[in-house]
């Protein structure tokens, strides 16, 4: 996950977010309804927003907040920050605090919030900078009113509404309206109002009353899929200076096409040479691409750089090959010019990054993203390519960018489509081995395990590790072992058929466990289920399944003469809609047994209803991997 | 004369080529052809050179100015190694804006190989990023260009600093620095001492030196009213610097180890710490530090620390009720202690100065660590109580074995009674009389009397935490386990549970105790904090997959859930200590009602394993008695650090333990 938060400067903007104006609020904690106390670490009182469109280059929000916080948990609730940058003045910013019985004790103008240049983990640099506040609370519950007014020249990123915006935060009133002063069209979509309490006004007004905040539970869909929204964008727009067009994705598209990555995309004549005389032996496109995108991870490094129209203008291609870095924009862009110098097309692709599949919203376009790589199509199919891996294989995106919505930047214009889908036959995970064990209870053992798709991605880190962290790896990986000794490591990555073979040696003491003259074997040694979802007494959330994989084992374990089975399973089956399990002991000759296991895990929407049947599928494997034999040492 | 100058020459030659291998802007090709380290092969990268100059220079206007000249070679043997193409360097800035540092003379290049000759790209302004961090710190990132496997990247810089504290200079990376050379040279007026890490397993070769410099100053005869040439006076005076010169070649990288704590404590580097301003003749002016009693006082006199327990006025009323009544000193401690939680709130800040002064921090309710133990120390003061304050240096500071006021990060607070004592720390809203926070657990602290005198306490927990667990376990027909567990923690033990379960919500409690403990169902759980401060829980459970039914008999690990999955220790060998934190005894007590119909065929011997002596020892026990089967078990640690010279003995040990854990109960059919 070393990718690029590439497009933080977007996703800051939309946090900007919400303010309002208050009635007759008071702020004694005292006075709000229990039943928004349950499940919540703090109550938003008041929350109202009004956004002023001007012109489509002036914008100007008002926020007012108030929220009592019980514990320390419900601090990150206060939102008291603005982020501002060249384009972003902060006009008014105060924050008091009152006690819980709704006393005044502090007051906080402009200059006593904290400022920051707003550089997150990874990114290196960026223009953009936040003021918060810092305040140490004394006692809980207190309550915060925070006021601001910022203005804007950029309207590209219009404030949603959410107000509900985390877990465990209750909100008794919130309030949201844009101001139309200009003759921009605004366009807006509402998410999630059905089951709330929810009155909107219009279309560009909306309030809400009395929300009970939501309990986390493992396996959600994802917040911002299940709680309220209201977004909006301009039909003009304009973006740090540059003037823009949105009614659609694909006005969306061909301004981005038009004003962000035409002009961008001139390479010096050394590098088209250098990747014609790479392709000259091959007329095939794929073929071409593969090269081409070998010699761009070869050249360069990923660097997050955060400058220049709000963190959505691709630095020059040119620069990118001077320099030999970029951001995923400029690495995207540097990597498409390449790939026209050749004779194939490719498509600059916006799309939101994370290992949580998220979607552009097909049916409303407005400025969002995180992230951007390559679309190259080829026949029917768009493969894609991640541009600031130095390591990824070609068109591999299992993990970060799979199975989801994503916008093309063509010259025609934005078009939406959706990349690819690794299903469990892709993701498989295949471990065989040949283990000896003593009359002791010692094993050693020639493990081999093969993955591809997702399961490639979560075992790919140990390629490039040095021997020590890989034993390390290996001994984390199978803890369920104790005393285990790594004897060898063969890594075998094999990029072209994205298949990673790890072959490992290995030998651990006392493995079986003894008791008399009985010897106790858990013959999965190498790949045990041992986490069980966590239970709920009542499960509110209905739930996700993500990524469909496959496992696949056999181990044969040698015995030494004089021992001999005293007792063992021989197999059982479990099948249910979330997936299907087996596995199965066979005594293939007097000193050989073998023990094979098969689990498919399949990917899905579920209700909340199916929760306790998802558990107890776990449960039951969990249960299964641990099945004993016992052995007799005669 | 034409002579000597041919001689200067020549030597000034001779040492250039002697230095000429690391000459910036030249690399060799033998040093981009290189694809491995040659003496750590898992080295993703390696600093080829190493140097930093650090020198001060007069000028009549500004005096002595310190400069730090910088010059890395690396190389970059593969993509693991790109990070090291990024170098942030951190310029700090004087409270009131200026007087700062300031980055010149920023110059880099990268080095590739292409078709055997050596290619150069320059680091160009574009490569080179000022960012106003916050108030006091500006970064500057450089990136270099065209970064390719097995390329050498190079840069210099110098930083021009008004400060004579000189930034601690790192002599040991997490990569291995090929040849490292160090020189710092300092005028005779100032006087530092030079700290090396004692705890580091690898420190350079160094050499000490004088040399003869000089000044030029130049002042006007004041009393002649007409200006003239001849009224101006030059003069040189000598003086000299002191140089220490650091250099060596395969430094090795240091590289993370679990348990070991913070990895700062054992990197190689020296510290610079300015103790005294000299005059000519070598007599302190103005002395800062050179000894624990000297640095003590020094603090002591700051008006942010000795003043601060000495201002009572603006609370004596409000305290003036808590401790009617009561003469026991430590009980008066515990009362007001609490009394200092409830009333000012610990901002997150370290320091061994009130940041915003007791008088203010008791107003607004806020402080940082000085703000608060202070304010204790003054409202005990006040009460006739004998409380002082402890200096300390917190475990992410590092052990302080020098006197040096940068040593010291925390204070906290001492109640002595009768040859007695107690530690607090009212920072820590769960901490106790003598139960401090990790944080501050760092080996000896430096109490300060009244009168200026200080001496060490020890920090270290003296009391070993226990953990008594007892757990009734009774075998269902369809062998699904139910019973109950009862847990007394205490001491250092019981804050650590303290800060992890008070404050959640029932349900989430119940979350976290059930995690990691398999297909456990937990229901009526209580937690609750004792008069003495010990934490307890209990909870009922439910197991459906402890048990195993094969060929009709019965398989089950007596500690079911409790039992220690895994040894943690995987390293094949270590070279720091391990630190468990403080002393700790771990008991339990199993109860185990047999089923109906059922006999005990097999039960796990018991045995009693000790390591070192008995330095850590662990006991087994496991008995039948009628229808049940008793068990107890006690880990028992007696000091919480373990040499690394003893690791492999230790994690036999700690291996042995586990696999006792998992030894299983035989139950068969009458």
């Amino acid at each position: 996950m070393k990718y690029i938060k590439a497009l933080l400067v977007c996703v800051f903007s939309l946090l900007f977010a919400v303010s309002s104006s208050q009635s007759d609020i008071d702020y004694k904690a005292s006075t709000i309804p229990i039943s928004l106390k349950i499940k919540a670490n703090a109550v938003v009182r008041f929350d109202k927003q009004i956004v002023e469109i001007n012109d489509f280059d002036d914008m100007y929000i008002t926020t007012k907040r108030i929220v009592t916080v019980f514990n320390e948990y419900g601090n990150r609730h206060q939102n008291a920050f603005e982020g501002y940058d060249g384009n972003t003045k902060i006009k008014k910013m105060e924050a008091r605090i009152y006690n819980e019985s709704g006393e005044e004790i502090k007051k906080f103008k402009l200059r006593d919030f904290s400022d920051q240049s707003a550089v997150s983990g990874g990114t290196l640099y960026s223009d953009s900078r936040v003021k918060y506040l810092s305040y140490t609370p004394v006692k809980y519950p207190y309550t915060i009113e925070y006021v601001s007014e910022v203005q804007m020249k950029s309207t590209a990123f219009v404030p949603q509404w959410r107000p509900i915006d985390d877990y465990y935060v209750s909100v008794e009133n919130s309030e949201y309206k844009i101001i139309n002063n200009s003759d921009v069209k605004i366009r807006t979509k509402s998410e999630n109002f059905d089951t709330y309490n929810i009155e909107a006004l219009s279309d560009i007004h909306v309030k809400a009353e009395n929300l009970s905040g939501i309990k986390y539970e493992a396996y959600n869909p994802g917040i911002s899929n299940i709680v309220p929204s209201l977004k909006s964008a301009l039909s003009t727009f304009n973006m740090e200076g540059v003037k823009g067009e949105n009614n659609n994705w694909e006005d969306f598209g061909k301004w981005m096409y038009n004003k962000l990555i035409t002009g961008t995309d001139a390479i010096p004549q050394s590098a088209i040479d250098e990747v014609k005389a790479l392709t000259a032996n091959t007329t095939d496109n794929l073929e071409k691409a593969k090269q081409v995108y070998q010699y761009m991870q070869d050249k360069t490094r990923y660097i997050s750089v955060q400058v220049g129209i709000g963190g959505w203008k691709p630095m020059d291609a040119m620069d990118v090959d001077k320099l030999g870095y970029s951001d995923c924009k400029g690495l995207t862009n540097y990597t498409k010019a390449l790939l026209e110098a050749v004779g194939v097309p490719s498509y600059y692709t916006v799309v939101w990054g994370d290992n949580d599949i998220k979607s552009i919203d097909s049916e409303f376009s407005v400025t969002e993203g995180n992230h951007v790589i390559l679309c190259v199509p080829h026949n029917e199919e768009n493969i894609f390519l991640e541009c600031t891996s130095q390591t990824n294989p070609f068109g591999f995106t299992a993990g970060f960018t799979d199975d989801r919505d994503v916008l093309l930047v063509t010259p025609e214009g934005g078009k939406i489509t959706h990349t690819k889908v690794y299903n469990a036959e892709d993701s498989q995970q295949i471990t065989t081995a040949n283990i000896n064990i003593t009359a002791t209870g010692d094993i050693s053992a020639q493990v081999e395990v093969k993955t591809t798709g997702y399961q490639y991605s979560l075992h790919e880190h140990v390629v490039n590790q040095s021997l020590r962290d890989q034993k390390l790896n290996y001994k984390e990986y199978w803890d369920n072992i104790n005393n285990l000794e790594v004897l060898s490591i063969d890594i075998n990555n094999d990029k072209n058929g994205v298949v990673l073979k790890e072959t490992i040696a290995l030998k651990a003491s006392n493995y079986a466990s003894k008791s008399g003259n009985r010897l106790i074997l858990m013959p999965n040694m190498f790949n045990r289920m041992t986490n069980i979802p966590p239970r709920y007494e009542k499960r509110n959330l209905d739930f996700k399944l993500q990524r469909a994989y496959k496992d696949v084992d056999e181990f044969i374990i040698d015995l030494p003469e004089g021992i001999v089975v005293e007792a063992m399973g021989e197999g059982e089956k479990v099948e249910s809609k979330f997936g299907f399990y087996e596995y199965k002991i066979e005594q293939i000759d007097s000193s050989k047994l073998k023990y094979s296991r098969t689990h498919i895990m399949n990917k899905g929407n579920y209700s909340k209803e199916d929760y306790s049947a998802f558990r107890d599928f776990k449960k039951q494997i969990v249960k299964l991997d641990k099945t004993k034999i016992v052995l007799k040492v005669n | 004369m034409k002579k000597l100058l041919t001689l200067i020459a020549l030597v000034a030659f001779v040492f250039n080529a002697k230095a000429q291998d690391f000459k910036f802007g030249k690399v060799s090709k033998e040093e981009l052809q290189e694809k491995v380290h040659t003496i750590d092969s898992s080295a993703n990268a390696a600093v080829l050179f190493k140097s930093e100059i650090i020198s001060f220079t007069f000028s009549q206007s500004n005096g002595f100015t310190q400069k730090r000249e910088v010059h890395e070679r690396i190389k970059i043997y593969n993509k693991e190694g790109y990070d090291w193409a990024t170098k942030k360097i951190y310029l700090y800035k004087g409270s009131s804006g200026a007087s700062k540092e300031n980055v010149t003379n920023i110059k880099g290049y990268t080095y590739n190989l292409e078709g055997g000759k050596v290619n150069k790209d320059k680091l160009r302004k574009d490569g080179i990023f000022e960012e106003e961090y916050n108030d006091f710190t500006e970064i500057n990132t450089l990136t270099m260009p065209n970064v390719q496997d097995g390329c050498v990247i190079e840069y210099i810089y110098t930083i021009a600093s008004p400060f004579y504290q000189i930034d601690d200079v790192q002599l040991q990376k997490s990569i291995p620095i090929n040849t490292l050379k160090i020189r710092v040279a300092t005028p005779q007026f100032f006087k530092y001492n030079r700290l090396s890490n004692p705890n580091a397993f690898y420190f350079p070769k160094s050499k000490l030196s004088r040399e003869k410099k000089s000044y030029t100053t130049t002042s006007s005869n004041g009393s002649d009213v007409r200006w003239t040439r001849a009224a101006i006076t030059k003069t040189k005076d000598d003086y000299f610097e002191d140089i220490i010169t650091l250099s060596d070649v395969n430094v090795p990288a240091i590289k993370e180890e679990a348990f070991a704590g913070n990895m700062d404590n054992y990197t190689s580097k020296m510290s610079f710490e300015l103790v005294a301003f000299l005059n000519e003749f070598g007599a302190p002016e103005k002395s800062f530090s050179s000894s624990w009693e000297k640095v003590s006082k020094t603090i002591y006199k700051r008006p942010s620390f000795g003043d601060q327990i000495k201002r009572t006025n603006f609370f004596e009323d409000d305290i003036a009720s808590i401790n009617a009544g009561i003469d026991d000193p430590f009980h008066k401690a515990a009362l007001l202690s609490n009394y200092v939680k409830t009333k000012v709130k610990w901002n997150g800040y370290y320091g061994v100065s009130a940041y915003k002064g007791t008088k203010d921090a008791y107003k607004e309710g806020e402080g940082n660590v000085a703000d608060i133990n202070l304010l204790l120390i003054a409202m005990l003061k006040s009460q006739g109580v004998d409380a002082n304050p402890v200096l300390v240096s917190t475990k992410n500071n590092g052990i302080p074995l020098y006197p040096t006021r940068k040593g010291f990060n925390y204070v906290i607070c001492m109640v002595e009674n009768q040859g007695q004592y107690v530690l607090i720390d009212a920072t820590e809203r769960y901490g106790l009389l003598n139960v401090l926070p990790e944080r501050a657990l760092n080996w000896q602290g430096r109490l300060i009397k009244d009168d200026g005198s200080s001496s060490w306490v020890s920090l270290m927990p003296s009391k070993q935490s226990q953990e008594s667990t007892s757990l009734n376990v009774k075998l269902e027909e369809d062998l699904s386990i139910t019973g109950k567990v009862r847990q007394m923690i205490t001491s250092n033990l019981a804050l650590r549970y303290k800060k992890e379960y008070i404050g959640l919500s029932k349900d989430d409690q119940l979350k976290l105790l059930e995690k990691n403990k398999g297909a456990i169902e937990i229901s009526e759980t209580q937690m609750d904090v004792k008069d003495n401060g010990a934490f307890s829980i209990s909870y009922n459970y439910n197991l459906n997959d402890a048990v195993d039914d094969i060929g009709g008999k019965l398989y089950f690990s007596p500690l079911l859930f409790m039992a220690e999955k895994e040894n943690p220790f995987k390293l094949d060998e270590r070279k720091y200590p391990i630190d468990f934190k403080m002393p700790l005894k771990d008991k339990y007590k199993v109860n185990i009602m047999l089923p109906q119909g059922y006999k005990v065929e097999a039960l796990p011997k018991s045995e009693v394993m000790e390591f070192k002596e008995g330095a850590v020892k662990y006991t087994f026990v496991a008995k039948q008695n009628g229808n049940f089967i008793q068990l107890s078990t006690e880990f028992d640690l007696k000091s919480p650090i373990i040499d690394s010279s003893d690791y492999s003995v230790f994690k036999e040990f700690y291996g042995k333990v586990v696999e006792k854990q998992a030894e299983q109960i035989v139950l068969s059919k009458l």
